[in-house]
């Protein structure tokens, strides 16, 4: 029992920290691994920026998550209406669309554009989808080599966003997982489980603990070879967890 | 930097294209047969996408009403059909597909169907709404410039497929940019389009490696946009209303030919096909 309240004290300090700091659990890499996928697709096609918006199903918008290039800095946390504009319409359709004298389109140029100080001639853009849905929208912007965007810049930049939707996926599964530990430790340092903390904090279910961080980095780890070994990943979890309750708890 | 590129879409390419054949009366199918004189004239054409623009300019007096297909769960049917007489457009996509179907059909008469909005979550639904609205209200051809891959929706949307061909009625469809699989658009009764790089509405080939069986121009074409505005634009969005205006053409001169009779005639009528004029 004496060593307890120190543990106690100890979690509660972690969870203030995570509050203050808005800091996950586990290491989040995503943003950096789309800076890099951006960077990367605007230097591969010549154009002048490019970025990745990520839609927000529950407020009916799309949110810009990073950019790089002309107007990145004001572009990065803008939200757009999903009802509106390119990448509204993208994201509405799961089609890639190229548009060239985007000037042209009114809607866009004031709505958007504007608002970034950079409106761009040509655009690119392109659906991110994550088990057959929509998650978000990448775009390139005026390519600097020609007046606009073709047929295979299109099926190259399909790759690019087949990378960044697997990212973004895999980042808000470890941001899930991130909010089940927390609460899970939130709960431990409430007052109505306080009287509980003996059995709480025994060495099983500390343990117990320690192995759900455990399996969340070997688990990490793996499913950032690629897909294949995700999906294997998450495969053998569902067989552990059907055998788990179909023969685990006759025992306990 | 060229040769890393992909190209799904070089099956209409001038080096790949193959050279295909009309056989016994196939080849004596004409284009002066299959539309020659044409207008379009007592076809209707739903256009299902973000809505049209009834006022554009490039669109005269051929929008001729529609309706909005909105998501809605708490109902059995899952979706809520609203008449709109004076039809507008999101976006400008739907815009953009009317005004290809007009300037090829000119007589031919354009309802709007949108089934695109703020809400993802239902919007397949709300595309297998808009797609059976238009089956039951006595629609010619449909232009599908969008699909769904979502896998659990394949048998819903082949249901329709086929419901749509027992009624007479054409289904266009877009096939998707990417490797991915997409529906309608992968099914046989659907005729399925691609982009070429030609700019000639008239110029269209037959792939002889399905799924995707037409080509038509989608590279940099000059399109209607919203507002009253225009644009150039890349996408197999915009093969498909080449493929449907031609499909209203002849389904005008030739009420009496079913889906899979246009196809054969398109087929005959293709640019690579011998036997053709």
């Amino acid at each position: 029992m004496n060593s307890a309240p120190s543990l106690e004290a100890q979690l509660r300090e972690l969870v203030l920290a995570i509050t203050a700091t808005s800091r996950a659990l586990l290491p989040l890499s995503g943003d950096q691994l789309l800076q890099t996928i951006v960077q990367a697709a605007a230097s591969i096609f010549g154009a002048a920026a490019a970025s990745i918006a990520l839609v927000d199903e529950s407020a009916g918008e799309m949110v810009f998550r990073v950019a790089y290039g002309q107007g990145s800095d004001s572009v990065v946390g803008m939200r757009i209406p999903l009802d509106q504009g390119i990448a509204g319409y993208v994201a509405n359709t799961g089609q890639p669309i190229a548009v060239s004298n985007v000037q042209t389109d009114p809607r866009f140029a004031r709505d958007t554009a504007e608002r970034t100080g950079y409106v761009p001639r040509s655009i690119l853009a392109m659906p991110l989808v994550a088990e057959d849905r929509v998650i978000g929208v990448m775009e390139v912007l005026d390519k600097l080599s020609a007046p606009s965007f073709g047929m295979q810049d299109m099926e190259l930049l399909g790759l690019f966003a087949r990378q960044a939707a697997l990212a973004i996926h895999q980042s808000q599964h470890l941001d899930a997982l991130n909010e089940i530990l927390v609460q899970n430790i939130r709960a431990l340092v409430t007052p109505e489980t306080a009287v509980d903390l003996e059995r709480v904090l025994g060495e099983k279910d500390a343990a117990k603990h320690d192995d759900v961080l455990e399996i969340a980095r070997v688990f990490q780890s793996i499913a950032g070879l690629g897909e294949r070994e995700r999906k294997a990943c998450l495969k053998i979890m569902q067989v552990f967890e059907e055998y788990g309750t179909t023969h685990l708890s006759a025992y306990e | 930097m060229s040769d890393l590129r992909p190209a799904w879409s070089n099956q209409f390419s001038a080096d790949v294209l193959r050279e295909l054949r009309a056989f016994g009366p196939l080849g004596a199918i004409t284009r002066d047969w299959a539309w020659g004189g044409g207008t379009g004239k007592g076809v209707c054409v739903a256009v299902i996408d973000s809505g049209v623009e009834a006022t554009h300019p490039w669109l005269g007096s051929a929008v001729k009403g529609g309706v909005i297909v909105e998501y809605d769960g708490r109902r059995k049917e899952s979706v809520r059909i609203i008449d709109e007489p004076q039809p507008r457009d999101l976006f400008g996509h739907g815009t953009a597909c009317a005004g290809i179907i007009h300037k090829l059909a000119p007589a031919a008469d354009i309802y709007s169907i949108r089934v695109l909005g703020k809400d993802l979550s239902g919007r397949a639904l709300q595309f297998a709404g808009g797609l059976r609205w238009a089956i039951e209200n006595d629609m010619h051809v449909l232009n599908l410039s969008l699909s769904t891959s979502r896998q659990e929706y394949y048998g819903l949307f082949h249901e329709l497929a086929d419901q749509a061909y027992f009624k007479n009625v054409l289904l266009v469809s877009a096939v998707n940019n990417i490797p991915a699989p997409s529906y309608p658009s992968l099914y046989s009764s659907v005729v399925s389009v691609a982009a070429h790089a030609g700019q000639d509405p008239y110029t269209f080939y037959y792939n002889s490696e399905p799924p995707v069986e037409f080509g038509a121009p989608g590279i940099d074409v000059e399109v209607a946009w919203a507002n009253g505005g225009s644009m150039f634009t890349t996408g197999n969005s915009f093969a498909a209303p080449h493929i449907a205006g031609l499909a209203a053409l002849i389904r005008g001169k030739h009420p009496e030919l079913t889906p899979f009779q246009i196809k054969t005639v398109l087929y005959a009528c293709a640019n690579n096909v011998i036997g053709a004029d």
